[in-house]
């Protein structure tokens, strides 16, 4: 094995593994915003309490006006949960990740602004209780460079691919020529 | 005070003059109606009647027993886990979770037992050869009375609860009167919220005070809305410290907002419960030890009570506030929610 295939094999797992990663990650999020509170069952109706409860958290940021509030509270959770269950696929690993550094770049921009204008909230990140504080952004700092390391990581990863299929698939035209 | 002031009305007008034994005997039969009227009275105003204003603060914490059960545990758990050995001042207030429960309940019956049986003696004493004699002595006994009506502003719990007891949903909130926030929450969440919600019974609105060290006034603040809350006007006064937070923030007068809202009577009595409050007044500390109260303070317990409930929480910021429906706590949360959410979520709990 060269210098070089070991190279590539040892970004493929460090790929695999940050992908793996960012999609426990998201599915915990979004167990911990839809999961029953208060010792209720799981029923549509318990998860909509969460959701409602998932709502005073977004309205805390003082970000959104108050019709907005519910429609993204009642939309981040769900789309959390789709998002891992992508990363967790490996389908169009690219465009997954680049969707979830996108999102990691907002909720972080979001929690810095909060912060600085020193508002003491809950961060709502994983479920409710959380203070937003100086930890807090420091691990969602921390996911959002992962998530840009996978995102470059797999755009890369993709170009090499192409780059060594390609030359294949027009090499055999050449030599049938 | 009503009773008493009854009392002192009867025995200048119905003097009763005692010759013998048998109008002594008389005498105690002849009040035991009105022991029994007395009594009554009492427990009507006690805190167990719906559509009261009810004592409130602390012992709604520890109202329901399966409000700290499962996942409750978070706020409330905690508070069990309290360990008064280690403190001094809370094995004075008797904040564990155990004791605190039964001093509650245990004060509340007992305080009306208690003035029940006060107020059958107190009945009872005119009646007797010592006062009653003549007229004459009934006109100085007046000033007796007066005494008795004056002793009886010092410190009973005070009430800083809006709402009915019985309403479905709880709202618990620590709030400082001064801290911006704290005022933005009250003007733009809490007060729609009283008009509404609370008005209509389906929410009962409890304040806790957490007056941060940060801030120069609001331990002072609080002592101004606890010893309203003795009188029963905690509402006015808390309302009237949150509409004019800017101003007293600014140059201290408190005095002035609460006199605003309060009967010049209702003023006096609050100015006499806060007479003895000279030291500074308890606020929580950023290492989580338990403020001092001045002794001399009738106040000054109840909010030190606030503070420790508060760390138990824990209470990082204010306004903090837990929901509590069915007996289960929700999350504490923090910040300013809106009304509209707000009631979006009081609206999810009540449908289900």
């Amino acid at each position: 094995m060269t210098p070089n295939e070991t190279h590539g094999n040892l970004a493929r797992i460090l790929l695999l593994l940050g992908r793996l990663a960012l999609a426990a990650i998201f599915l915990f999020a979004a167990y911990a915003k839809l999961k029953p509170q208060a010792a209720m069952p799981w029923s549509g109706s318990s998860v909509k309490t969460s959701l409602s409860l998932f709502a005073m958290q977004v309205d805390s940021y003082q970000l959104l006006p108050p019709q907005l509030v519910s429609p993204a509270a009642h939309f981040l959770p769900p789309f959390e949960l789709l998002l891992g269950l992508w990363l967790l696929s490996g389908v169009l690993v690219r465009y997954a990740s680049f969707i979830t550094a996108l999102l990691l770049g907002a909720f972080f921009a979001v929690m810095v602004r909060t912060y600085m204008a020193g508002l003491e909230i809950n961060c709502g990140c994983f479920g409710p209780g959380e203070r937003l504080g100086p930890l807090t952004l420091l691990r969602d700092g921390s996911l959002l460079a992962l998530a840009l390391a996978v995102t470059i990581g797999a755009f890369v990863q993709g170009r090499k691919s192409r780059e060594l299929s390609t030359p294949t698939a027009v090499a055999t035209p050449q030599r049938a020529d | 005070m009503k009773i008493i002031a009854l009392q002192s009305s009867l025995a200048n007008t119905r003097p009763i003059v005692l010759r013998s034994p048998c109008f002594l005997a008389w005498g105690v039969f002849a009040s035991l109606p009105l022991c029994f009227c007395a009594f009554v009275a009492i427990l009507l105003a006690s805190p167990g009647s719906a559509n009261q204003l009810t004592p409130g603060g602390i012992p709604e914490l520890a109202r329901s027993p399966t409000a700290h059960s499962g996942t409750t545990r978070r706020c409330v758990a905690n508070i069990s886990r309290y360990n008064v050995r280690s403190n001094s001042m809370l094995r004075r207030i008797e904040l564990s979770s155990g004791s605190h429960r039964f001093l509650v309940r245990g004060m509340t019956s007992r305080a009306q037992w208690a003035a029940a049986i006060l107020t059958a003696l107190v009945f009872l004493v005119p009646a007797s050869p010592a006062q009653t004699t003549t007229p004459t002595s009934a006109k100085t006994a007046a000033p007796a009375h007066k005494r008795a009506a004056a002793d009886t502003t010092a410190p009973t719990a005070p009430v800083k609860t809006i709402g009915n007891r019985n309403a479905p949903i709880t709202m618990e909130v620590f709030s400082d009167y001064q801290c911006p926030s704290c005022g933005n929450f009250f003007e733009n969440t809490l007060r729609a919220m009283i008009q509404d919600y609370v008005a209509q019974g389906k929410v009962y609105l409890v304040h806790h005070d957490f007056p941060l060290q940060m801030h120069t006034y609001s331990g002072q603040a609080a002592r101004w809305a606890n010893a309203a809350g003795m009188i029963g006007q905690f509402q006015d006064v808390d309302a009237a410290l949150f509409d004019n937070q800017a101003k007293w923030t600014a140059d201290g007068d408190l005095e002035k907002y609460v006199a605003g809202v309060l009967s010049p009577a209702n003023f006096k009595r609050v100015q006499g419960i806060l007479k003895g409050c000279t030291a500074a007044p308890a606020t929580s500390k950023a290492d989580r030890s338990v403020p001092q109260a001045d002794p001399g303070c009738p106040v000054d317990p109840y909010i030190v009570q606030d503070i420790v409930l508060g760390y138990q929480v824990p209470v990082q910021a204010t306004p903090t506030f837990i929901i509590r429906y069915k007996g289960q706590s929700y999350p504490a949360s923090s910040g300013i929610i809106t009304w509209p959410i707000l009631k979006q979520f009081f609206d999810t709990l009540l449908s289900q």
